[in-house]
C-alpha cells in the first residue's frame, strides 16, 4: 500500500469526521448555544479567563496536546500490522478523542471554567476528585519515568544528539531575553534559535558527547548517569520562573515540531515509498494479544485523558463563545491523529527507506514484542530519517534531526510533568493534612509539604527517579503499558464525568458511553493480563514491585467504573437537572471551601502545564 | 497607510506585493505572539502576582507595627501599593479593608 494514500486517504476520513460527526455532537449530545456567555466574559480576569480568537485557542491547545507520547506508541502499536493501528488510531480519534476533548470543553464552559478534577467532585461524587488525583499522580509518574528512559536511551544510541539538545537550552534563554528586554516579537528571533540549534547537528556529529567514560570510570551504566542528568535538569527546570526558560524554549521545540510533520509529509508524497510493515500480521506465539493491548499501548494518538486536563484547565477559559469549542476540541483531536498517523507511516515505511534497514525484511525490525518495545523512539528516529532522506536531507544529519525532535517532545513533556506532579503532591497534601486533628504532627507535616515547593518537587523527581532505578529489562515497554492504562483510566474519568452531566440534561449519552465502556474494558482486560505477566514473572522487581503498582491502578479503574455507574444511574432516574442546579454542571456549579483555593489552582496551573506533556 | 501617496517602489506591482508580503508577515507573526501568549501568559503572570504578593506582605508588615529597617526607603513604594489594595484584598477574600488607612 502506498505511504501517501494511507496519509490522503485518513486525513479525508477525518475531514468528513469533522463536517459531520462533529456537527452531530455539537448539536444533539452537546447541544452548543451561540448566545451563551462564555466563562471567558463573566470571570474576566485578563490572567487565566480572557475571551481569545478562536484560530488562537486551536493552535494553543493543540501543541498543548501534541507530543511524544503519540509518536512513541503507536511505533510500538504496528507490531501487530500497520492495519489495526492506523484503524484504532482513526476510530479513537473520530469517536474517543474526539468526544472527549470536545465534551471536556463543553462540560468546563457550563461550569465557570472548572477543571476536570473539581468537576469529578461536583458532578459525579466527592471521593472521584480523590480517585482523580491519585490516577493522575501514577499516570504522571509513569510519564517521567519513562520518558527520562526515552531521553537517556537516545543520547546514547545516538551522542551526536546530545551537543544540539545541550545547545538548545542557553539559545532558550536568550531568546527569552531579547523577547522580553527589547519587547520584540518572538517569531524571528526564535528562527534565528531554531537554525542555530540546526546548524549544531554537523558539529554534533563532531563532536559526540557521551559519558562511556564516566561510566567505564564508576561503573554505573551510561542509561542511568543520563537518566541522573536528565531528572535533575528537569528539577531545576520546575524550579526557575518559566519565562526564563520553559516559554522560550517552547518557541523553539514547537517549531521543531512543523518542522518535523512538514518533513515526514513531503517525504511521503515525495518519496512515494509503499508501507512494509503487513496490513495484519501473524506474531509471534509468544506475543501479547492484540486484544486488548493494542488500546493501551496506543492510547495518546487515539485517545488520551490528559487532553481534558488542557481542555478544562485554559481552554475553556478562552474561547469567546461557545460554538468555538467543537473547532477547538475536535480540530486538535484530529492534529493528534494526524501526529500518530505519521509515525505509523515512519515506523513502517520511512523505516524502511533508512540506508541501514533497505535490504532487510521489516519483519527483522519488529521481530518479537521485545525488539518492538526495546526501542520504540529508535524506529520512529530511522523513519524520520527516511521520509528526510527523500527530500535531500542526507541521511547522517536527518538521523540526528529525528532524534532532536523526540528528545524536544520528551524533555518537554518531562518538566512539565514534573510540575504537574508537584502541584498533585501538594493538593493530596492539602486534602490529607484535613483528615488529621488540628496542630496534630502529621498535619503540620502535610500542611508544610503543602507549602513547599522545593520539597514538592522533590519528591515528584525522586519517584520516578526510583522507578527507573528497578534493574531489569522491562523499560520502556513494560512502562509504557502501565502508563497506557493509566492515561485511558483519566480519559475514561473524563468521559464519565461528559456521561454523567449529558445524562443530567437527559439526552442521548450513547455516542459518549460506547468509548467509555470500550476504554474501561480494555483497560481492566489488560490489568488482569500484565497483573498474572508479573506475578508469574519469578522476577522479583516485577513481582513485588510492578504486580502491586498495576494491582492498585486495577483497584482504581474497578473504583472508576462503580461510581460512574452510581452517577449514571441516578443522573438518568432523577428529573432534568435545571441549568445552574448544584453539580449539574450547570452555570452555577457549586462552590468550594477551604482547601479549594489551592484546589482549584492548582488543577487550573496542572491543566496549564499539562499541556506540554503529552 | 492609505493615506500614503502612490510613489515610488511602493506603486509598482512588486512593491505592491512587497507591501502585501510584510503585511502579512505582520499578521503571522502577531498570531504566533498571541498563541504563544495564550499558552504561558497566565503562568508568567501569576509568578508575577505572587511576588507583588510578596513584596506587599513585607512592605504591610510595618503597618501591623513590626520595624521596617528599610522603611525611608520604601516609604516611595507606598502609593504604588495603594493604587491596587482594592484588587489585591478581594482576591485574599476580604471584600472590604479598612485600617490601617482604608480602602472601600
Amino acid at each position: 500500500m502506498p505511504a501517501v494514500a494511507v496519509l490522503l486517504g485518513t486525513l479525508a476520513i477525518f475531514a468528513l469526521a469533522y463536517r459531520f460527526y462533529s456537527a452531530y455532537l455539537a448539536k444533539r449530545v452537546y447541544a452548543l448555544d451561540p448566545d451563551f456567555t462564555t466563562p471567558a466574559h463573566t470571570l474576566k480576569d485578563g490572567v487565566d479567563y480572557l475571551p481569545t480568537n478562536k484560530h488562537i485557542v486551536l493552535a494553543h491547545h493543540f501543541i498543548s496536546v501534541a507530543g511524544a507520547a503519540p509518536i512513541v506508541g503507536p511505533a510500538i502499536g504496528v507490531f501487530w500490522g500497520w492495519g489495526p493501528a492506523l484503524l484504532w488510531v482513526v476510530l479513537g480519534t473520530i469517536f474517543g478523542s474526539g468526544a472527549h476533548d470536545f465534551g471536556s470543553i463543553v462540560v468546563s464552559l457550563r461550569s465557570k471554567g472548572r477543571s476536570i478534577g473539581t468537576l469529578a467532585g461536583d458532578v459525579i461524587g466527592a471521593r472521584a476528585r480523590i480517585l482523580f488525583l491519585l490516577i493522575i499522580f501514577f499516570l504522571v509518574t509513569l510519564v517521567n519515568a519513562v520518558f527520562a528512559i526515552v531521553i537517556a536511551g537516545l543520547f546514547v544510541s545516538t551522542p551526536e544528539t546530545v551537543l544540539p539538545v545541550l545547545v538548545t537550552i542557553p539559545l532558550a534563554i536568550a531568546v527569552g531575553q531579547v523577547v522580553y528586554r527589547r519587547r520584540t516579537a518572538a517569531l524571528i528571533p526564535s528562527i534565528i534559535a531554531l537554525v542555530l540549534v540546526y546548524a549544531c547537528i554537523p558539529l554534533g556529529q563532531l563532536l559526540p558527547i557521551s559519558l562511556a567514560p564516566v561510566a567505564e570510570a564508576t561503573g554505573i551504566s551510561e542509561n542511568l548517569l543520563w537518566i541522573v542528568v536528565v531528572f535533575a535538569y528537569a528539577f531545576v527546570a520546575s524550579r526557575l520562573p518559566v519565562w526564563l526558560l520553559l516559554q522560550p524554549r517552547d518557541y523553539i521545540n514547537q517549531h521543531q515540531m512543523v518542522m518535523a510533520l512538514a518533513v515526514i509529509m513531503i517525504g511521503v508524497i515525495v518519496g512515494m515509498d509503499t508501507i512494509a510493515a503487513p496490513l495484519f500480521r501473524d506474531t509471534p506465539a509468544d506475543s501479547p494479544p492484540i486484544f486488548p493491548l493494542l488500546f493501551i499501548t496506543i492510547a495518546c494518538g487515539a485517545v488520551s485523558g490528559f487532553h481534558s486536563l488542557v481542555a478544562s484547565g485554559t481552554t475553556s477559559k478562552q474561547l469567546n463563545k461557545e460554538t468555538d469549542a467543537r473547532y477547538v476540541g475536535y480540530l486538535s483531536s484530529l492534529g493528534e491523529g494526524t501526529l500518530a498517523l505519521c509515525s505509523i507511516l515512519a515506523c513502517t515505511a520511512g523505516v524502511m527507506v533508512y540506508s541501514a534497514n533497505s535490504g532487510t525484511d521489516w519483519g527483522t525490525l519488529y521481530v518479537d514484542w521485545e525488539a518492538a518495545s526495546a526501542d520504540p523512539q529508535g524506529m520512529f528516529v530511522e523513519g524520520v530519517a527516511g521520509f528526510a532522506s527523500n527530500i535531500g536531507i542526507p541521511e547522517s544529519m536527518a538521523l540526528v534531526f529525528g532524534a532532536l525532535v523526540i528528545v524536544s517532545f520528551a524533555v518537554t513533556t518531562l518538566d512539565t510533568s514534573v510540575r504537574l506532579k508537584r502541584y498533585v503532591i501538594q493538593e493530596i497534601a492539602t486534602i490529607t493534612a484535613e483528615r488529621f486533628s488540628s496542630g496534630s504532627a502529621s498535619r503540620r507535616a502535610l500542611s508544610f509539604l503543602a507549602r513547599n515547593v522545593t520539597l514538592a518537587t522533590l519528591i515528584a523527581v525522586l519517584i520516578p527517579f526510583a522507578l527507573t532505578m528497578v534493574p531489569g529489562d522491562f523499560a520502556v515497554g513494560t512502562l509504557w503499558l502501565l502508563f497506557g492504562t493509566t492515561n485511558q483510566l483519566t480519559a475514561g474519568l473524563a468521559l464519565s464525568v461528559i456521561a454523567v452531566w449529558v445524562t443530567k440534561r437527559h439526552r442521548n449519552p450513547v455516542m459518549i458511553l460506547i468509548p467509555l465502556v470500550f476504554l474501561v474494558i480494555m483497560t481492566v482486560w489488560a490489568l488482569v493480563i500484565q497483573l498474572g505477566d508479573f506475578a508469574a514473572s519469578g522476577d522479583a522487581m516485577q513481582t513485588f514491585l510492578l504486580a502491586p503498582l498495576d494491582a492498585i491502578i486495577l483497584v482504581l479503574a474497578l473504583w472508576m467504573m462503580v461510581e460512574a455507574a452510581i452517577a449514571l444511574y441516578k443522573a438518568w432516574k432523577n428529573p432534568p437537572a435545571p441549568e445552574g442546579a448544584p453539580g449539574g454542571g450547570a452555570e452555577g456549579g457549586t462552590g468550594t471551601a477551604g482547601a479549594s483555593a489551592l484546589t482549584d489552582d492548582s488543577a487550573t496551573d496542572a491543566g496549564k502545564d499539562e499541556g506540554e506533556s503529552k | 497607510m492609505s493615506d500614503e501617496p502612490r510613489t515610488g517602489a511602493g506603486s509598482t506591482p512588486l512593491g505592491r506585493a512587497w507591501r502585501r508580503a510584510v503585511t502579512a508577515w505582520r499578521r503571522f507573526e502577531g498570531f504566533h505572539q498571541e498563541v504563544f501568549e495564550a499558552r504561558w501568559g497566565h503562568a508568567r503572570q501569576r509568578e508575577a502576582r505572587t511576588q507583588q504578593d510578596t513584596l506587599r506582605a513585607l512592605l504591610m508588615l510595618e503597618s501591623l507595627g513590626v520595624d521596617n529597617p528599610v522603611a525611608y526607603e520604601t516609604l516611595d513604594l507606598i502609593p504604588y501599593m495603594v493604587a491596587d489594595l482594592h484588587e489585591w484584598h478581594q482576591r485574599m477574600g476580604r471584600r472590604e479593608f479598612g485600617a490601617p488607612g482604608g480602602c472601600c
